[in-house]
């Protein structure tokens, strides 16, 4: 007789890999083309990403190891097993508060830039609220709940990419993206630190290990999962650059939106494609900023366990709301970005080497 | 929270349940008048219940008959029982034993000829087969009853269901009496192993409920869920299977139907096949289906019978019209007064020229136009059919006419309104529409307030309900999160019957092989 393989909490290996991607794909492709360019010229940004994304597959592949290692178990439980239990509980605090801060982060990028799209005057504080209402809702179910959600709101979001590029195929001029190689590495490199950023979110596997039903395929999908974002980030920096040219991509705020803006929809249907493409987009916003909250959930349950999650969320919630409303403009919602991104490279690359390292010496083994 | 009120409500239930069945004295005695006066104190004695006191041929011993008036075959009773006993008994001029049990088995085996044949022990049974329509032969001296079955009453016969009518396949609906609904599953299922169940739903009711699945096929677990939602059910009465879908039914809170009602005979049968569990109830022609999904609202056995391609373009024309049906007004409602520069510059002319002049802003225009729809539908199914039409005409064409003239609502508005209309009819499931119907407000007021990104919101609101949706423990939302590729032959589009060899995998059926590969040899 068979099992009910999804009756529990339990999800396989597309569903990690549809979480991985939907995780990294948020706010953070809107502004990459601008944030390439910055330090780059014509197409040269392109080794940047190609630069960004081994390094991240290889992070990736660290992660995927160290999980394996520890089967059906959080980043509190395993750390508790490689070095001792107030190490862990440290560790699972710090996390939970990056992943706290990144849902603030994606919460205030999702209402500044609904404001800059589709409102005109209504307040931030308000559009941003309602996005965290929604979240709400969303966390205050079961974790598969979510991944669920990931696997619905992925193939939408892959296919207005499709359209996007597909629909700017006309626009794009090959003499925009020359000359070629003519960045200095430095340059490249500044590029490339840019584009590790935008590939944070990878991070969560630490603690959707716990519900995966086969350990075994972790590495596998999860390397899936990030390639999603690699490929999508190279098409998307290549036809930003195709059509805008470098000079006009360093001016523009949001450049992959403003991608969509150039559309035209043949037959005339509608105009201003870019508001369409941004209604879409707070989709995979908001699988982000939904699976970033869960984190946070799992992590602090895993310190303490006897809270009820609910109460966690009544209590997370205000702080977040009012973090995300701190920062006055664009300006200092940046550097808020960038502080969260150096957190999260320290905890998803840093300290998962380390513990692997430790790992490797100490000869954690884990029973049964 | 409401779960904790419901159980504790059933636990109490069960506490009264005890003290109704001390009343009715259970026994049955020798003695046969003393019988019959308890069965008359009992039923207090009513115009339609039928006593006939009379001898066995020519033994000198005394019996009776007792039926319901109209609930019997009259014809039966009269000619297999009542004739066969003292005809029988008095022609051979056999000497029927006078001893106790004899006479029992020598009625049962040389004089009733009847197929249903029972006996009972306590008066209970007895009043239950009675009230079913059983005939009772209650024999003096013996403490024990033979229950002839001999249902037979005035009934609507098998006809085309009025819910659900198809171009193409049969014609044949259920009805009120379940015996027949039962013959109809046979008549599709010849499996060996197709099983029905029998339980009584309602404490007073006691109606029949027949639980229907093919062995082998379906999952015990869902199997076993089924009974166990079933066993609590604890009412008076079920009149409809609408009742015992709320008691088991996941979550009341939703708008979806996560049981699905149908009307067609062929429609269960094949979902019997897919490994799902029919339940019946007498007197109603709606059967439950359960475990269901989001995505078997869209699927309907039309798709099966026509070729594949139409079946499949006709399936995607459904999804479309459920978009329709939940976001067109709202969408209407975002661009005209949040993003007109969404329209195309000709087309905002004439949508302009069209609003210019209107008191209302789009939402109110849309609220009163949806509200107005929604009242038509209801005043068209209530009244008479003749009627029926004349109304809808009056209301959808005058109405609709004068308030354009009026000024009152746009044209526009109007094609919108009437467009959702035809969407929410094209989805199969009347429940799902009616599902949809609701949704529709919630995006409308979102879209009256936060435009495309309201929408938006709502849109992930809905997908996280489905996603968190559950149907006897299958997700809501399967086969598409948990995904199930395989499934996905049978999803949006429906891929040629050759190519689906497979039942639904999201089901978990225990026999999951549908078909062989078309092979000569197989």
């Amino acid at each position: 007789m068979k099992t009910f393989e999804y009756g529990d909490n339990e999800i396989g290996s597309k569903e990690v890999t549809m979480s991985v991607a939907s995780m990294v794909i948020g706010f953070g492709v809107l502004t990459l083309p601008r944030t390439i360019v910055s330090t780059t010229n014509s197409i040269d940004g392109f080794i940047s990403i190609v630069i960004g994304g081994i390094l991240i597959l290889f992070f990736t592949w660290i992660l995927g190891m160290l999980t394996t290692k520890f089967p059906k178990k959080n980043l509190h439980e395993f750390t508790s097993l490689i070095i001792n239990k107030p190490v862990a509980t440290i560790l699972t605090m710090i996390f939970a508060f990056y992943s706290m801060l990144f849902v603030s982060y994606e919460m205030r990028g999702t209402a500044d830039i609904s404001k800059l799209y589709l409102f005109d005057d209504t307040p931030v504080e308000v559009i941003g609220f309602v996005f965290l209402l929604v979240v709400i809702y969303a966390v205050s179910g079961p974790s598969s709940v979510i991944i669920r959600i990931n696997l619905m709101f992925l193939p939408i979001v892959l296919c207005i990419l499709a359209v996007l590029i597909l629909l700017n195929v006309n626009f794009f001029e090959v003499k925009n993206i020359k000359p070629f190689f003519v960045t200095d590495w430095l340059g490249i490199l500044q590029a490339s630190r840019e584009t590790i950023f935008s590939f944070l979110g990878f991070e969560t596997i630490l603690f959707y290990n716990m519900f995966l039903n086969k350990p075994k395929d972790m590495v596998k999908s999860a390397l899936v999962g990030i390639s999603i974002p690699f490929l999508l980030y190279l098409l998307i920096f290549l036809f930003v650059i195709g059509v805008f040219g470098t000079e006009v991509t360093r001016n523009l705020l949001y450049p992959t939106a403003e991608l969509a803006r150039l559309v035209e929809i043949p037959g005339g249907f509608f105009e201003r494609f870019e508001s369409l493409f941004f209604t879409i987009w707070v989709m995979t916003l908001f699988t982000t900023a939904a699976m970033a909250y869960d984190v946070t959930l799992l992590a602090l349950k895993s310190v303490f366990n006897k809270v009820n999650r609910m109460t966690l969320i009544f209590i997370l919630s205000p702080i977040m709301y009012i973090i995300a409303m701190t920062p006055q403009n664009v300006l200092e919602l940046s550097i808020f970005g960038e502080w969260i991104s150096y957190i999260g490279i320290i905890l998803s690359m840093v300290i998962p080497v380390l513990l692997l390292i430790i790992a490797k010496i100490r000869g954690v083994k884990v029973n049964g | 929270m409401l779960r904790h009120i419901f159980s504790k409500s059933r636990k109490s239930n069960k506490r009264e349940k005890k003290n109704q069945d001390v009343k009715i004295p259970s026994l049955i005695y020798d003695d046969l008048t003393e019988n019959l006066s308890n069965i008359k104190k009992i039923l207090d004695s009513p115009s339609d219940l039928i006593v006939r006191v009379f001898t066995i041929g020519e033994s000198g011993q005394s019996c009776a008959v007792v039926c319901i008036d109209g609930l019997v075959d009259k014809e039966l009773v009269n000619e297999e029982i009542i004739k066969s006993i003292q005809i029988s008994c008095t022609k051979n001029n056999q000497e029927l034993p006078l001893s106790g049990k004899n006479i029992l088995t020598e009625l049962e085996n040389k004089v009733l000829s009847v197929h249903e044949l029972k006996k009972a022990d306590t008066l209970d049974n007895v009043m239950l087969a009675i009230l079913e329509g059983d005939t009772a032969l209650f024999i003096n001296g013996i403490n024990q009853v033979l229950l002839v079955g001999s249902k037979g009453w005035a009934g609507r016969g098998v006809e085309e269901p009025m819910t659900e009518s198809l171009i193409r396949g049969p014609r044949e609906g259920f009805t009120e009496n379940i015996r027949t609904n039962t013959m109809l599953i046979r008549r599709n299922v010849r499996d060996p192993n197709l099983r029905f169940e029998s339980n009584k739903i309602g404490r007073r009711s006691k109606k029949d409920l027949i639980v229907c699945y093919i062995e082998g096929i379906v999952h015990p677990e869902i199997l076993a869920e089924v009974n166990r939602r079933l066993k609590c059910i604890d009412v008076d009465d079920a009149p409809e299977s609408g009742t015992i879908e709320e008691w088991i039914e996941d979550s009341f809170l939703s708008p979806f139907p996560q049981i699905l009602h149908t009307e067609r005979a062929d429609k269960v049968s094949t979902s019997l096949f897919q490994g799902k569990v029919a339940i019946l109830l007498d007197g109603t022609p709606f059967v439950l289906i359960a475990p269901t999904t989001l995505a078997s609202l869209f699927q309907s056995p039309e798709d099966y019978y026509e070729r594949w391609f139409i079946g499949s373009l006709i399936r995607i024309l459904r999804y479309i019209a459920a978009f329709l049906a939940v976001f067109l007004p709202a969408l209407y409602i975002a661009i005209v007064s949040f993003h007109q520069g969404m329209i195309p510059s000709r087309l905002a002319f004439s949508l302009a020229a069209s609003r210019e002049g209107l008191p209302f802003p789009a939402i109110v225009e849309a609220l009163l136009m949806e509200a107005t729809l929604e009242l038509l539908r209801e005043a068209g199914i209530r009244l008479p059919k003749t009627i029926g039409q004349t109304i809808g005409i009056v209301g959808g064409l005058v109405i609709g006419e004068a308030a354009v003239q009026a000024g009152i609502v746009s044209p526009v508005m109007v094609i919108v309104v009437a467009l959702t209309a035809i969407s929410s009819f094209a989805i199969p499931s009347y429940s799902a529409g009616i599902a949809f119907r609701i949704l529709r407000f919630a995006t409308m007021l979102a879209a009256g307030i936060f435009g495309l990104y309201g929408i938006i919101l709502v849109y992930i609101m809905i997908n996280i309900h489905i996603a968190r949706l559950n149907s006897f423990g299958i997700p809501y939302s399967a086969p598409f999160a948990p995904a199930f590729y395989h499934d996905w032959k049978d999803l949006v589009i429906r891929a040629p019957l050759t190519a689906q060899h497979k039942r639904p995998q999201y089901v978990q059926t225990v026999d999951d092989t549908r078909s062989n590969k078309g092979d000569e040899n197989s």
